[in-house]
């Protein structure tokens, strides 16, 4: 069915920031911690959700040479919905993601499906393509943060889990860590998307 | 004189606005191919940054504290900033056409480049003044700049080479700028 | 002409609806918001200079007008209550004074006798080593049971031990207890009588 199609996509075959080179700046920057990868996936996920939902609704009604700047206060509104959330019901999170959720609006999978999907197809379609790629996002944000929160300090989502011998790489922590950390499981990626 | 110098330093090498604090990805895979491509587009970014680091500061500091409206600074900023890339834009079109056309799509791609937003925002956050803002987004652009450029450099060399077909064009590529980026991060000893 | 006017009514009413959107979102989450940012700012400090309350301090939080500025704006102070079964004993607020590189800001415990319950340094730029030492326990600790007499550095006839070679820093944070503690008069009615 082609909504399942849809929504599938962007768990595997076209996941975002893997297969899909898109939304590289959040992804290196909050991932070293999984939580905070879980966190930012989120909010990107309701973001895109909403803003491909009301692209959609309102595809036939915006004349095309506004279409950018309209799709881009649509977004920058759910972005700034979910600042003023997060501040109110999550703190400690909005302050470990620091200036990565305003980032949102310019995150390139946000403004690239309401411009390749959302202008072009009904509501219940376009939501599912931001909930396909919403999760998938999520999901390699908190694997990326995973990877490094475990080599960088020995813990996954805060808890304790390598040998007490084990000796943390800082460096994965830092940004070097970041860059290679990403190209290394891209790497493996398209290795396992090969084989397939 | 010697903070701004601190902070050019600062801004340029030690807190590499792409190295270090991970602005402005996405474009820096896809242009850096090519060293012209990576001067074009360097010396673009460092006029978009610059501009829209001074507007967006004055247009903080005039129109939305006065009115209590801070919350919306995200969108007022990404609407200032795409009408500045759209006027570029225009005035390329008109006056540099050559260079216009080599950028091709990277030009209005510059809206959602995190860096330029970025740098809007850590402007407001770390309180600057108008002369700081301007040094800063100024410094922070040409550290940008210079990442590219570097980068460029480096993959021209790489198109030569033999590669392990999985690891071949973007994990490549990151690897590099971690390599770069840990070259860089040797800088933070810099400022005492 | 008629593309341009659709153009700006589309761009107007998007507009428009964002605006009234995010106006009424705002308004909402403030109180929320307010509340979670005190929360995470000031409650580390609240914890370690108030015990043995069974209330939400920052829940309960007061807020009194100290008189006007130049400018004809109230002044406002928020205090954070301790309650035992519905009754204020204590009350925590924050005040401060200029140490040896900047102002050193404390949250200060005191109950209605104006008795000092404990100090928690919450920002100062000291130099680590000399002044930063006053936030340890072995300085802060030593306010706890004082009384507005006994606030003054053991050179002007007080019990406070200065910290050796931060002289500035330690008189800081004296005279910060000391500006809270001749606070407490002022506002003792409106605090613990609600």
């Amino acid at each position: 069915m082609r909504l399942v199609n849809e929504f599938t996509k962007g768990l595997w075959r076209e996941v975002p920031p893997f297969r899909l080179v898109l939304g590289l700046c959040p992804t290196l920057a909050v991932t070293t911690a999984a939580e905070n990868g879980v966190g930012m996936g989120l909010a990107t996920t309701f973001v895109l959700v909403c803003s491909n939902v009301l692209v959609a609704l309102l595809r036939k009604l915006i004349p095309s040479k506004v279409r950018i700047a309209s799709y881009i206060v649509i977004i920058a509104s759910f972005v700034v919905i979910v600042e003023l959330s997060m501040q109110a019901y999550a703190y400690k999170l909005y302050e470990a993601l620091g200036i990565f959720i305003p980032l949102i609006v310019v995150n390139c999978i946000v403004l690239g499906r309401a411009e390749a999907f959302a202008s072009k197809n009904n509501v219940v379609l376009s939501m599912a393509d931001g909930l396909g790629m919403g999760i998938g996002f999520t999901m390699a944000l908190t694997v990326i943060g995973g990877v490094r929160e475990l080599l960088g300090s020995g813990s996954v989502f805060g808890v304790h889990v390598m040998w007490s011998s084990f000796e943390p790489f800082g460096f994965m922590l830092k940004a070097p860590g970041a860059f290679v950390c990403l190209g290394f499981l891209l790497g493996i990626m398209n290795i396992i998307g090969a084989k397939k | 004189m010697t903070e701004y110098i601190l902070l050019i330093v600062s801004a340029i090498f030690v807190n590499n606005i792409l190295l270090a604090r991970y602005l402005g990805n996405c474009p820096f895979l896809g242009v850096s191919k090519s060293m012209d491509t990576a001067i074009g587009m360097g010396m673009a970014v460092i006029f978009v940054i610059t501009s829209a680091g001074v507007i967006t500061w004055m247009v903080q500091k005039y129109v939305l504290d006065p009115f209590g409206l801070a919350y919306l600074s995200t969108i007022a900023f990404i609407l200032v900033i795409a009408a500045l890339v759209q006027l570029v834009e225009m005035f390329l079109q008109k006056s540099v056409p050559a260079l216009y056309r080599a950028l091709g799509i990277f030009l209005p791609l510059i809206t959602t480049n995190c860096a330029v937003l970025g740098v809007a925002i850590i402007n407001i956050k770390e309180d600057y003044d108008l002369l700081t803002t301007l040094v800063f987004s100024f410094a922070s652009a040409v550290g940008y700049s210079l990442a590219l450029v570097l980068f460029a450099g480096i993959r021209e060399r790489f198109a030569v080479m033999k590669m392990p077909k999985p690891f071949d064009g973007t994990p490549l590529g990151l690897i590099t700028a971690g390599l770069l980026s840990m070259a860089f991060l040797g800088f933070s000893g810099l400022l005492k | 002409m008629r593309d341009i006017i659709r153009m700006i009514v589309v761009l107007t009413v998007i507009c428009g609806l964002s605006g009234f959107t995010l106006s009424y979102v705002k308004q909402v989450t403030e109180e929320p918001r307010e509340y979670a940012y005190l929360k995470f700012v000031k409650e580390p400090s609240i914890k370690a200079v108030l015990s043995g309350y069974d209330n939400d301090p920052i829940k309960d939080r007061i807020i009194v007008t100290l008189g006007k500025d130049e400018k004809g704006n109230p002044i406002e102070k928020q205090f954070f209550p301790a309650k035992k079964n519905g009754k204020v004993f204590a009350v925590a607020f924050d005040a401060s004074a200029n140490g040896y590189h900047g102002p050193i800001s404390v949250m200060v415990g005191v109950n209605d006798k104006g008795v000092v319950d404990g100090i928690s340094i919450m920002q100062h730029s000291e130099t680590p080593g000399l002044g930063a030492r006053t936030t340890e326990p072995s300085f802060t600790g030593q306010f706890k049971g004082l009384t507005l007499d006994g606030v003054n550095l053991t050179a002007s006839g007080g019990k406070i031990q200065a910290i050796s070679g931060a002289s500035i820093s330690s008189g800081a944070v004296v005279r910060a207890v000391r500006e809270a503690l001749e606070l407490l008069p002022k506002i003792k009615q409106e605090v613990f009588s609600s």
